[in-house]
């Protein structure tokens, strides 16, 4: 069991939990705490020690997308991202939940309703009370301030009109022939000119110091409105679930529709003279297609950031299986065949180092001359008949990114292929000539099982770097997925757009961390001979 | 085959003027072996002795057809050998197993080819009695990597024997083992090939074994330019029995001729080389 468990746990890669099964099977508790030590705790702790960093060093550095956000207002934002999720979810259901259970739906969420309109109130109240006091506070501390500013700006403003003043006094006894008198009044101008300057300036510092003090941050008051925001989204929802559930509701406005139609159809049988008779006719066929299309209708579901997820994930494996079905053959001929290899190398070469954002356009142009009409096309409407894919509307851009990743990561895996195949040991070539093997059993069972561990290992690193690809293209070609959630943040400048980035960077990041895993674990399962794996 | 076109049995192999030159892009080809000749009759055990880099194993990658020859012929079963095939069966002093494969599967492998008309099951039957010849009966289905050294060179000898070759080369089989392990599995390999009365040809350096094992010595100068030295006949019955044939008086007899020629062909390259340095230490000093 105990042995099994660490058999699996070698497989999978995830070495650091072995000393803990060691420990608990009581095997040598010393060395176990100790790698648990290097291998868990110091981690842990090197993180920790980062988002302490991080949350004391973000807030001095204020950006004009507002201020750098802390690991806390990072959290919130991800919790309002699945908050966001969750909701959009309820409405979804809700469009066509259909009888009672629509009715109990509709019950809960006036309770609920019911239930949060007081605490509106008490939410405004403590905002109001908060802002009344932070006021109030303000105004204490910066008394003494503007009283300064009062009294200098007071000074200041006679000061200068009396320099003014004195200055046209002397203007008027200079002669006009006495040139040297007016150059020196010139001179004299100037520097009246300077002091209003200066002084203009240092009223200016006195009043930006009065600003800051009101600018400061008040924990009070941003925790209420917090509380107010959270509570006024809560009520625009369960309103709008409320109206997805009644007026909006599937089944309801199919029903609405069917009532029309009866009433179309008494009038029809009544109608007097065909002028009357064909309108009404028509009005019921429209009236019908129109209360089909309802039955057959969804919610028209904005993509929230889970879904995009799931869509950059598909995208991501369809680019990755696409560069490895080209990689692989391509590579294997290589290996084989010199003069192959040759006639390549100028390709891999020169293709090798483009940049995605060279390709994707590239792509996207190409798969627009393939699918002039995505809305009628086998291969779109191929993808939406999918089971479980088939809600990601697989689109032109979608297919441009795919192909980007392709031809951004197949290098890898060609090369490592190549390698693979072009490097089998002498040992195993004799044995294929003893033996007299075929061409095919040759390369199936000598040559391809040899390379599969060097093959897998780029296959990792084609993976990884389709991943970071992905999010580049998508950005560029607006295709929805994590890329295009980026952008859309980084331009809608929402308060928490910035907050919602650094989710982003983590759910990316743990995302290809997943990925490169799970290709650690198919490379040990084809590495016959226990091939070290990196980390 | 009618017995006319049949091979005589005493040249069932024959070697003539075998040799094999590599060039040298500095100098003249390095000849390493030169005007090898032997003859091998039917169902003989051979051995060739000499010492490290004497061009044994060079003169058996050439019958096996692994190494392409310099010059002169070799003539296996009346057709000349034009590349490997597995009617010559080589035994690689490392197993060369393929490790993705289990000990049954590298066995198969061979058999799927020299038998194509078998059916499955008949294929399954041929390498599980050769697994269990060499003893494996119980680890038929272990990868190479869960076997011991003598385990996985045990896989190799059954791969080799259940191509049914017409000539069986073993390059040095046992050199890598321990010596218990050396003995178990010679053994085993004799057992095997009394009972199938395979034409064998071993290369080795262990003088003991050269005489335990087989019917015939060929003693291989010193190389380059190596040859035939001296053949030496084993006139012990088969099959044989480690422990009689180490008692009876002319194994010590036979062992001490093969240690003497062996000795001095050590001379006369020590003699030779020290002729070649000469010239050369001059020339530094």
């Amino acid at each position: 069991m105990k042995y099994k468990i660490l058999k699996a746990i070698d497989v999978s890669g995830l070495t650091f939990l072995a000393p803990i099964v060691r420990l608990a099977t009581g095997e040598e508790p010393d060395v176990q705490i100790r790698a648990i030590m290097q291998m868990i705790v110091v981690p842990i702790v090197a993180f920790a020690v980062f988002v302490g960093l991080w949350s004391q060093l973000a807030p001095r550095h204020k950006t004009k997308s507002g201020e750098v956000p802390t690991p806390a207002v990072v959290w919130d934002a991800a919790q309002g991202i699945w908050t966001f999720h969750a909701r959009e979810g309820d409405k979804e259901t809700a469009y066509v939940l259909a009888g009672e259970q629509r009715e109990s739906a509709l019950m809960a969420a006036k309770d609920r309703l019911a239930e949060i309109d007081p605490l509106t109130e008490l939410a405004d109240r403590q905002v109001a009370d908060a802002e009344q006091e932070k006021s109030a506070q303000v105004a204490e501390l910066t008394a003494p301030l503007r009283t300064k500013l009062a009294v200098v700006s007071e000074r200041y403003g006679a000061d200068q009109a009396a320099r003014k003043a004195r200055w046209m006094e002397r203007a008027d006894r200079t002669a006009v022939s006495d040139t040297d008198a007016r150059l020196a009044l010139l001179g004299a101008w100037n520097e009246h000119d300077l002091r209003t300057r200066e002084e203009r300036e240092e009223l200016k510092n006195l009043r930006a110091e009065i600003d800051t003090v009101g600018a400061q941050a008040f924990p009070a008051l941003s925790a209420a409105q917090k509380a107010q925001t959270a509570i006024a989204e809560e009520r625009q929802f369960l309103r709008k679930r409320i109206e997805v559930l009644t007026a909006y509701n599937r089944n309801e406005k199919a029903r609405a529709g069917e009532q029309q139609l009866a009433d179309l159809r008494s009038k029809y049988l009544q109608a007097d003279g065909g002028a009357a008779m064909a309108g009404l006719a028509a009005n019921i066929a429209r009236t019908r297609t129109r209360v089909e299309s309802i039955r057959e209708s969804n919610y028209a579901r904005p993509y929230t950031l889970p879904m995009q997820i799931l869509r950059s994930l598909l995208c991501v494996f369809v680019g990755f299986l696409l560069g490895s079905l080209i990689a692989i053959p391509i590579g294997i001929l290589c290996g084989l065949s010199p003069t192959f290899m040759a006639a390549m190398m100028p390709f891999i070469a020169l293709f090798k180092p483009v940049s995605p954002i060279v390709w994707l356009p590239i792509a996207l142009i190409v798969v627009g001359g393939f699918i002039p009409d995505p809305d009628d096309h086998w291969l779109i409407n191929g993808f939406a008949g999918l089971p479980l894919v088939g809600w990601m509307k697989i689109n032109p851009a979608f297919l441009a990114s795919a192909i980007t990743v392709a031809l951004c990561s197949m290098w890898a895996t060609m090369v490592n292929t190549a390698l693979g195949v072009a490097s089998i040991d002498d040992d195993h070539t004799n044995v294929a000539r003893m033996l007299r093997l075929s061409a095919r059993e040759r390369l199936f069972r000598i040559v391809l099982p040899s390379a599969l561990p060097l093959i897998f290992a780029g296959l990792r690193i084609s993976l990884s770097v389709g991943w970071m690809v992905l999010i580049a293209a998508e950005l560029l070609s607006s295709s929805e997925g994590i890329g295009k959630y980026v952008w859309d943040m980084f331009n809608n400048g929402a308060s928490d757009s910035f907050a919602k980035m650094f989710v982003v960077v983590f759910v990316v990041g743990s995302i290809g961390l997943a990925l490169d895993r799970i290709m650690i674990v198919f490379q040990r399962l084809v590495s016959f001979d226990g091939a070290p794996t990196a980390i | 085959m009618t017995p006319e076109d049949r091979t005589p049995d005493d040249k069932f192999v024959e070697i003539s003027g075998l040799t094999k030159a590599y060039p040298n892009p500095y100098g003249d080809d390095v000849v390493v072996v030169s005007d090898f000749n032997l003859t091998i009759k039917r169902g003989e055990i051979v051995s060739l002795i000499g010492h490290s880099g004497c061009g044994k194993s060079t003169v058996l990658t050439m019958v096996a057809g692994l190494n392409a020859t310099s010059g002169g012929g070799i003539v296996v079963d009346g057709r000349e050998v034009a590349g490997p095939g597995p009617d010559r069966a080589v035994v690689f002093q490392a197993p060369c197993l393929l490790p993705w494969m289990t000990a049954f599967g590298n066995v198969l492998l061979g058999v799927r080819n020299v038998y194509p008309h078998a059916d499955v099951e008949e294929r399954r039957d041929m390498v599980e009695y050769c697994l269990e010849a060499v003893g494996l009966a119980d680890a038929m289905h272990k990868r190479p990597c869960e076997l011991s050294g003598g385990m996985q060179q045990r896989v190799g000898v059954a791969r080799a024997i259940a191509l049914k070759p017409k000539l069986l080369l073993l390059d040095e089989p046992f050199g890598r083992l321990d010596s218990l392990t050396r003995m178990q599995l010679q053994d085993v390999v004799l057992r095997t090939l009394d009972e199938h009365a395979i034409t064998t040809m071993i290369v080795t350096h262990d003088v003991d074994e050269a005489v335990f094992m087989c019917d015939r010595v060929c003693m291989m100068t010193t190389g380059p330019n190596a040859r035939v030295g001296r053949l030496l006949d084993i006139p012990f019955q088969r099959p044989r029995r480690r422990d009689e044939v180490i008692e009876s008086p002319e194994y010590f007899e036979l062992r001490a001729q093969l240690l003497e020629f062996l000795a001095a062909q050590e001379h006369a390259t020590v003699a030779s080389r020290a002729d070649a340095d000469d010239p050369q230490q001059c020339a530094a000093a």
